[in-house]
């Protein structure tokens, strides 16, 4: 009999409401609350349940992510449900991230369910699979139902369709697939372009996705008078990398002191390196120059071209990172900048 | 221009004591077969087989594949390939359908190299698993090129060639059992009632980008990366004008086969004077250099205004640094105002993840996709290997490797197989056969 795991939060494992949300994370060898509701659905047994509070998970996350990791390595399971989480947004997040290291770490099937307005969508769709849900516990039955369906036709090993046929959010991840009707390339095209002639309404087989386009920032008139900062997506960062900035698919980035430098130190004078993942760091950590040219920018500082380098410069890396994630840091940093009145900004990559 | 393509369709395929076509068996003489192989000297070993669909026969390295044929009026098949120029596409030429000549490598392979599965789960990768096959296994002293990764492979090539030639030559004065008709008026003479209709354009981009001549394709035996982009008519691609050559990983090419049977060509044709005006065919080309890729997409959307186009379909023999080509002209044809339609597959990786393309466009808003050349695929051992299987591995075949810390070998030792769709032999079917599509998972 396949074996499954539930991970519940602190009101759906019947702990309690907001007042429990610190709830550390537990594990029992039995079905709570909503468990059993996966269990009858089941082709198979589900034999734990995982419990965490919202808060705990949200302000202790590295903390009890390890701790659920350590209480699965002697349980055996074929598959792992989280939620469904509706619109809670700190529940959403939770089944995402503890989801995400149960994939990572065990390598079984993951599924959730979240509303359309949970941040957790965004954030996790690429991870684990995640069905549209209802807003509030009133769909419970319904979400469950979805969910445990998707994981039966994993168990039984059953085919499984794209996305928009089995209902789960679009992951981003496109493979190959073999039309059930054989419809040849060239029937398919000739038929598109027929429609795309008489205005009909087509459908893209590789529709692109929409490109977030932001106007070009009228020219800086007079150089000599500005302040100029350097940013960059090369992950030049201090040798002990004090934001913890990951290597690949970046969710943080980092402001640095260069006031005084008259350019990097690099990483055997144990001052700047790189952490990116993308590219050979031979050449940026023998001279963190070359990606955030700091050693530049004080020569144009002394021959008057520029006003000022502004005091800090700012790092993440570009390498696997989300359009998303990008977005937001750099909105964070334009942020930061415009307090700190730099009127124009060098944006290295690499 | 006319061209009448003569249906010989092939029941059975058997050697025999005279290569002759009769009550639908194609009969061959081995031996004077393999002398039409050998008439080039730099062919050292050569054996003829003959494969059918559902045969437990796994074929590796495969280089090229050709539909056998002949010119009833003579002249060679490929125009200035295999014989004297001529003009292709007018005039009449014998086709034995349902059949292909397949050219594999007795030993060595290379990058642009595939591998067919005639039966089992395999066979659905590549279109040539549902062609009974006369299959040229042979070996060259081609020393120069023998352990390097790119190949021109030009004496196997040329004697697949010949051989489908020879086997064509067969059914020269017989009568066919149905004929298929390709006539277009000149583009200026048609008549009000066709051209009120859209007129429409295919741009083919043929594989072209090795700066090195003898491994691109050849447009009347030209190498099509010493070529601007120029008009064609469709009946010269289907008679022959354009062979394949030996670059780009396997299931991103067109064969010679393609060429001389391009879907997308005659699915226009089909609609011809009903819902459209096929104007014809812009045949440009590949480059590596971006100032190449911007000149042809210049020549292709200035040669379609000035025909008159309202819409075309833009396909692509190639992925990756070519798609900045395929991206490029859709645009180019997209800003004159022409309504584009692309073909081509995608390149998203084992895990499906990445960007489809190399470059993307908002423009390129209508898209037809064959298939995802990364994709892993993991076959069972074959009772028969024709070839080499170790090729697989060993050659840098661009779907196989020698070694992976993780997956280990492509080959195995029991004969099993795991390999990248890149090395399925023309298995994207990028002229217009591919049953394959992209979904998002």
């Amino acid at each position: 009999m396949k074996k499954a795991v539930v991970y519940l939060n602190q009101f759906f494992g019947q702990i309690g409401g907001e007042e429990v949300a610190d709830h550390p994370p537990e594990i029992r060898e039995e079905k709570v609350g909503a468990a059993m509701l996966y269990d009858q659905l089941l082709d198979g047994e589900v034999t734990h349940t995982v419990i965490c509070g919202d808060n705990y998970m949200g302000s202790n996350k590295d903390k009890a992510i390890d701790t659920i990791l350590d209480f699965l390595e002697d349980v055996e399971f074929d598959i792992f449900f989280a939620g469904p989480a509706f619109q809670a947004g700190r529940y959403g997040i939770a089944c995402g991230e503890i989801g995400k290291a149960v994939k990572e770490k065990f390598n079984v099937p993951v599924i959730s369910s979240m509303n359309i307005e949970n941040p957790g969508v965004e954030i996790f769709k690429k991870d684990i699979y995640i069905f549209p849900g209802g807003h509030s516990a009133a769909k419970m039955k319904n979400d469950v139902t979805k969910m445990v369906e998707f994981g039966n036709k994993i168990l039984n090993n059953e085919e499984l369709l794209p996305a928009e046929e089995e209902g789960y959010y679009k992951r981003g991840i496109r493979h190959q697939y073999f039309l059930k009707d054989k419809t040849p390339a060239a029937e398919r095209a000739v038929e598109m372009l027929l429609k795309k002639i008489n205005g009909e309404d087509f459908e893209s087989e590789l529709p692109i996705p929409e490109l977030d386009r932001v106007d070009i920032a009228p020219a800086v008139e007079d150089l000599s008078d500005a302040k100029i900062a350097l940013v960059t997506s090369g992950g030049i960062v201090p040798v002990d990398n004090p934001d913890k900035i990951q290597s690949a698919s970046a969710t943080r980035w980092g402001k640095y002191d260069i006031s005084g430098m008259e350019k990097l130190g690099n990483r055997e004078d144990g001052a700047f390196k790189t952490i990116h993942a993308g590219y050979d760091p031979a050449a940026a950590d023998a001279d963190p120059n070359v990606v955030v040219p700091v050693d530049a920018m004080r020569a144009y500082e002394k021959e008057g071209k520029i006003g000022k380098l502004h005091n800090y410069f700012y790092s993440t890396v570009g390498t696997g990172t989300t359009q998303g994630e990008a977005a937001r840091m750099g909105r964070e940093i334009a942020q930061d900048l415009k307090e700190a009145e730099v009127q124009a900004v060098i944006l290295t990559s690499t | 221009m006319k061209l009448e393509l003569g249906n010989f369709y092939v029941k059975d395929i058997n050697f025999g004591e005279k290569t002759a076509f009769k009550d639908e068996i194609l009969s061959i003489n081995k031996e004077e077969a393999l002398e039409v192989v050998y008439k080039d000297e730099h062919i050292t070993e050569a054996d003829i087989k003959i494969v059918r669909p559902g045969d437990m026969v796994r074929l590796v390295p495969v280089k090229e594949a050709i539909e056998p044929r002949c010119r009833v009026d003579g002249g060679a098949l490929f125009s200035g390939v295999t014989g004297k120029l001529i003009q292709a596409g007018d005039g009449k030429t014998n086709c034995l359908k349902d059949m292909s000549v397949l050219v594999v490598g007795k030993h060595w392979g290379g990058f642009q190299d595939g591998l067919i599965d005639m039966g089992g789960e395999g066979a659905k990768y590549t279109y040539f698993s549902s062609l009974k096959n006369v299959v040229l296994v042979a070996d060259t002293d081609e020393e120069f090129e023998k352990r390097e990764q790119q190949k021109k492979n030009h004496a196997l090539r040329w004697a697949g060639m010949r051989l489908a030639e020879y086997l064509g030559k067969t059914v020269k004065a017989l009568e066919p059992e149905d004929k298929e008709e390709y006539s277009l008026e000149p583009v200026t003479k048609r008549a009000k009632e066709v051209t009120e209709l859209p007129s429409v354009v295919i741009v083919m981009q043929p594989q072209s980008q090795m700066e090195e001549l003898g491994y691109n394709d050849l447009n009347y035996g030209w190498d099509t990366n010493r070529m601007l982009p120029t008009f064609m008519h469709p009946n010269e691609i289907l008679d022959g004008a354009v062979i394949s050559g030996s670059f780009m990983p396997s299931s991103s090419k067109w064969s010679t086969y393609d060429f001389q049977n391009f879907p997308l060509i005659k699915r226009l044709y089909k609609e011809h004077g009903k819902t459209i005006n096929f104007l014809g065919v812009i045949m440009s080309n590949l480059n590596v250099a971006l100032e190449q890729k911007e000149r042809s997409a210049l020549f292709v959307a200035q040669m379609a205004k000035s025909l008159g186009a309202d819409a075309a379909v833009v396909t692509e023999e190639g992925y990756g640094n070519p798609d900045a080509d395929y991206i490029g002209c859709i645009v180019a044809l997209e800003d004159a105002g022409i309504k584009t339609v692309g073909v081509s597959n995608e390149a998203t990786g084992r895990d499906g993840g990445s960007q489809p393309l190399v470059t993307l466009d908002p423009k390129a808003d209508a898209l037809v996709s064959t298939g995802n050349v990364s994709e892993l695929i993991t076959l069972p051992p074959m009772e028969t290997v024709i070839g080499e299987l170790e090729a697989l591995a060993r050659d840098g075949l661009s779907g196989g490797w020698a070694d992976d810390e993780i997956l280990g070998s492509s080959v195995k030792e029991d004969g099993s197989i795991i390999m990248e769709n890149n090395s399925m032999f023309c298995g994207d079917q990028i002229a217009g056969w591919s049953p394959k599509t992209m979904k998002e998972f």
